[in-house]
């Protein structure tokens, strides 16, 4: 191998390169590299841009639009979790708005219910009372008009005492009028 | 001490035909060192991508590396270019590839093809040449206003012009020069410190400490090598870029 481009050196350029000359400057090896670079790259070239880069940059795409969907997915669940937080505040509110009418409205009940008992059982007390005045009115009349006899009858047994003579009624109740 | 510069020596591994070509003398097609560092890096970067270009939405680290890349490149076009970036990011895209990959194998195996003067010149005159074409496809005759930039009293023309000419002239041979410069240098240095670990690890007790510190010096040149082998395709990409820029965008120019 080395003798063969030995061989060429010597025709077209400096002697070699153990003269202290830059391998890269012996020109009859350009041809060859230039070339074979220019059909590399051309084939290089078409299979990248036509064949691997597609795919990659369709990767890179696709999972930037997977990553945009699901953020616009996490949001609208988002917004639809609160609408629903706030329709389950409103039904709480409400519930308990309705809870607390039942309470106000048997608190209301009961309430009325021991002013009726209270007031019947006032009104029989009332009733007990006042017969109880009634009996007691005519008793103590009763007592008064016992009074009176036992008063006319005493006055009679001391008008005969004293006198020895008997006072008729009418005048006893003149006497004790 | 081996001549440093012998890694760079073309050597035939398959002969193949010695084409004569009229004008140009003989084109040998025999499949050398370079042809064959250049046909193992195309190979690596079709299988590399035949893997790493996967559907997985939760990539693994194949995919996630090929994406990266290619993100890098296609944000380089986007940003350098513009909207019309797309259009172009597969041409800059392979030539950042094969950049990438000629020159991280000449870290890994004896011949790197983007230290070859021909090889770089070829990519850096392919640039150019697609330039020159995207120009005249997108532009037509109005192409030539790359040389004459608006806003300048014409009597400055008869300065400006030949120097936006020669500067345009000379975009191949910095784009060609500074990569085969990096990469030639790179490994000449490279072979030229671990040359001294052998010599002075020869040479007694001081001379292990000499050859300790040329071997910490290749590992930490190594590291450098491998940024610079980066660094450079980076570069070529980032350039083909600005060059695609200038003529895809020559009424703002």
């Amino acid at each position: 191998m080395a003798t063969e481009t030995h061989g060429t050196v010597a025709t077209t350029e400096a002697p070699g390169h153990e003269s202290g000359g830059l391998p890269q400057l012996q020109f009859q090896h350009w041809g060859g590299q230039i070339v074979w670079l220019l059909l590399i790259f051309a084939v290089l070239y078409v299979v990248l841009s036509k064949g691997l880069l597609p795919r990659v940059s369709g990767a890179i795409d696709e999972r930037g639009a997977k990553i945009a969907g699901d953020i616009a997915d996490a949001r609208r669940l988002k917004d639809e979790a609160e609408v629903q937080a706030r329709a389950a505040a409103a039904e709480v509110a409400e519930a308990r708005a309705k809870a607390q009418k039942t309470a106000a409205d048997a608190k209301a009940k009961a309430t009325a219910q021991a002013a009726e008992r209270q007031a019947k059982e006032e009104a029989v007390l009332a009733e007990k009372l006042a017969a109880a005045e009634a009996s007691i009115t005519t008793a103590r009349d009763e007592a008064m008009s016992h009074v009176r006899t036992v008063a006319e009858e005493t006055a009679g047994a001391i008008v005969e005492k004293l006198t020895g003579k008997t006072a008729s009624a009418a005048e006893l109740k003149a006497a004790l009028a | 001490m081996a001549d440093p510069m012998h890694q760079f020596q073309i050597q035939t591994l398959v002969p193949g035909p010695k084409v004569p070509v009229p004008g140009l003398g003989v084109i040998d097609l025999s499949i050398t060192n370079s042809v064959a560092a250049m046909l193992l890096a195309a190979t690596l970067i079709v299988v590399f991508y035949a893997l790493a270009a996967k559907k997985a939405v939760v990539p693994g680290r194949l995919q996630t590396i090929g994406e990266m890349l290619y993100g890098l490149v296609d944000g380089l076009a986007a940003s350098i270019i513009g909207h019309d970036g797309k259009k172009y990011l597969p041409f800059v895209f392979t030539l950042f590839a094969f950049v990438l990959f000629m020159n991280l194998q000449g870290m890994f195996l004896v011949f790197t093809a983007t230290s070859q003067l021909a090889v770089t010149l070829t990519l850096g005159l392919m640039v150019i040449l697609t330039v020159v074409g995207v120009g005249f496809a997108k532009n037509g005759l109005k192409f030539f206003k790359l040389f004459a930039p608006s806003g300048v009293p014409w009597p400055l023309y008869f300065l400006l012009v030949p120097i936006e000419i020669l500067s345009f002239l000379i975009r191949p041979v910095t784009l060609a020069l500074r990569l085969f410069g990096n990469m030639l240098g790179g490994h000449v240095v490279l072979k030229i410190f671990a040359g001294f670990v052998v010599a002075l690890g020869g040479l007694g007790l001081l001379g292990w400490a000499g050859a300790l510190v040329a071997l910490l010096s290749v590992t930490a040149l190594t590291a450098l090598e491998f940024m610079v082998a980066f660094l450079q395709a980076f570069v070529f990409a980032v350039l083909t870029c600005v060059y695609l820029n200038d003529v895809v965008h020559l009424d703002s120019h």
